[in-house]
């Protein structure tokens, strides 16, 4: 079975085990920013990371990437807490300049370093193949803490997301929730930085939870599904990336095709979501139509 | 009245968002069971007196004092009805979540809802008239309904102060007459209604008092005593118009 059997090579053990936990992560978290609307500030989060990346290869090669992130994730986590509490309306404008400020400073750094070519393309999207023992417990001890952190604060969370000044005047301070929020949405980006890069993380916060939400009205099934799809993608995205080298000779990024994989699930999920909209609507139809029926012969 | 506990004070009290004055100059009492009714036109600053006696917006000078404290600190007796069609509708909760957020100062973060808090939600949802409608997703609802839901997770706090921002803005009559009910009842139990709203009729009908706003206090008390023409013409401006002697429709809200 193709599904299978390449990943009784260890390495390719150790990328699944990796890709499975970051897309159930992603897909939780996912959940959040989507009802947060906060794509972008998760957009500028995958930028920012960016240079921390970069500094803590230079500082400690690749070893030091995931403290980097680490740093670089928290203290914009920070920064952006306090800019997108001020205020609203520029808000967009100033998120772009910290994304791209952050990103040029990273490009820079990485321009200096030799064989700067290869180190810019595994900082950006990954390269899951040469996954470690170390960053696949790094992962799991991430995973563990923001869901257990999610999980502890789920009723403020919810609360907030939903309305914002009802919340504040039931007494949740936002202020520390929104960091709480961040935070995690920059643990999931400093998680992903190895196996799919900063770059493509941020599909893998959309995308798995707008396809559960286009599934189900309710948050039990949502959260659960969003994780669960992000998960699949991983799986199926390495087995694509696979076989594609393996049978034809093609050499695809895993993280690519983990998106790839993520978008195709998208589209499914919407094509089904259509046709269950569709069925109901016909039903009712039917019901309509047998109804009108019953009155012409009673008449 | 005047033998029931007074539970809220507004003494020449003035709001601000930052250096902005918002309101100035406010003075007022409103006891246990009482409802007040803030009209103003748009912009007078009837919002920011809700979250000034939610403590979301500082009073710069003077005093509020809700229940006998600061707003702050009353928050926990305190409960906030927003305005419905400020919420997402797309929001995947379902009306009886939404209730149950009126209750989750009492659950705590970990807990699990015990059968009681159930039974207030459930409660809560029969008293606006909505109880068939627990499992539906909110955004399925009507604005009205909408706006009875929060209503019901108000109720489900057990709040001894109510505060409602705009809750009739169109709101549809079989709604609105939900929406006085419970409000009517809830003075019954001894909790104050702060509610704004631009509508005279809705204040006469359901408010002991009346406090017209607009950026200064026009006149705070009885509703009869309060809604006259001249008051009601200095608070909107060239916006109020008389009709034949002791009515008054106002043109622009």
């Amino acid at each position: 079975m193709i599904f299978f059997e390449p990943f009784q090579l260890p390495f390719m053990a150790r990328a699944l085990a990796e890709l499975v936990v970051l897309g159930a992560l992603a897909g939780t978290v996912g959940v959040l920013v989507l009802l947060r609307r906060l794509a972008f500030v998760s957009d500028t989060l995958t930028h920012t990371v960016f240079p921390g990346v970069v500094i803590g290869h230079i500082m400690a090669g690749d070893g030091g990437v995931f403290w980097g992130a680490l740093a670089a994730g928290v203290v914009t986590a920070v920064l952006l807490t306090l800019l997108t509490a001020r205020r609203r309306v520029s808000e967009d404008a100033a998120l772009a300049v910290l994304l791209t400020t952050l990103f040029a400073v990273g490009v820079v750094l990485v321009s200096r370093q030799t064989g700067f070519t290869s180190d810019l393309t595994a900082f950006l999207f990954g390269r899951v193949l040469t996954v470690t023992e170390e960053q696949l417990v790094q992962t799991a001890v991430v995973t563990v803490l923001v869901v257990a952190l999610l999980a502890a604060l789920r009723r403020p969370l919810l609360l907030r997301a939903f309305d914002p000044v009802g919340a504040r005047a039931a007494g949740v301070r936002v202020g520390l929730l929104d960091l709480v929020v961040n935070v995690a949405v920059a643990l999931v980006v400093v998680a992903a930085v190895k196996a799919v890069g900063t770059i493509l993380v941020i599909a893998l916060l959309i995308v798995p939870a707008a396809a559960a939400r286009a599934l189900s009205d309710r948050l039990v099934v949502i959260v659960p599904l969003a994780a669960l799809l992000g998960a699949a993608a991983g799986w199926l995205g390495l087995v694509a990336s696979y076989e594609a080298s393996i049978g034809y000779g093609l050499r695809l990024a895993s993280g690519a095709t983990v998106v790839l994989v993520l978008v195709g699930l998208y589209g499914l999920a919407h094509a089904a979501a259509f046709a269950r909209r569709r069925a109901k609507l016909d039903q009712a139809r039917r019901r309509v139509t047998s109804e009108e029926l019953d009155v012409l012969e009673a008449a | 009245m005047s033998e029931r506990a007074p539970t809220l004070v507004i003494d020449r009290a003035s709001v601000a968002y930052g250096d902005v004055p918002v309101l100035e100059e406010l003075d007022g009492v409103v006891h246990e069971g009482e409802a007040v009714a803030l009209i103003g036109p748009n912009g007078a600053g009837k919002s920011t007196l809700i979250k000034a006696l939610l403590g979301l917006v500082p009073v710069v000078r003077g005093r509020i004092e809700v229940l006998g404290t600061t707003p702050a600190q009353a928050r926990r007796d305190v409960a906030y009805v927003p305005q419905a069609d400020t919420l997402d509708p797309d929001f995947p909760v379902s009306v009886e979540q939404v209730v149950m957020m009126g209750r989750y100062r009492r659950i705590g973060w970990l807990r699990r809802p015990s059968a009681a808090d159930r039974a207030e939600v459930a409660g809560a949802l029969e008293r606006v008239g909505l109880a068939a409608r627990a499992r539906d997703r909110f955004g399925t609802l009507s604005g009205g309904q909408r706006q009875r839901v929060l209503l019901a997770r108000a109720i489900a706090a057990g709040p001894r102060m109510l505060l409602l921002d705009e809750p009739f803005n169109g709101v549809d009559a079989v709604s609105q007459h939900a929406l006085l009910e419970a409000i009517g009842s809830l003075k019954e139990q001894g909790a104050s209604v702060v509610v704004s709203t631009h509508d005279l009729a809705i204040a006469h009908l359901a408010c002991d008092e009346v406090c017209l706003l607009n950026r200064h206090q026009f006149g705070f008390g009885p509703t009869g005593d309060v809604l006259t023409p001249e008051r009601l013409r200095a608070t909107y401006g060239g916006h109020a118009l008389e009709l034949r002697g002791d009515r008054v429709i106002v043109t622009q809200t």
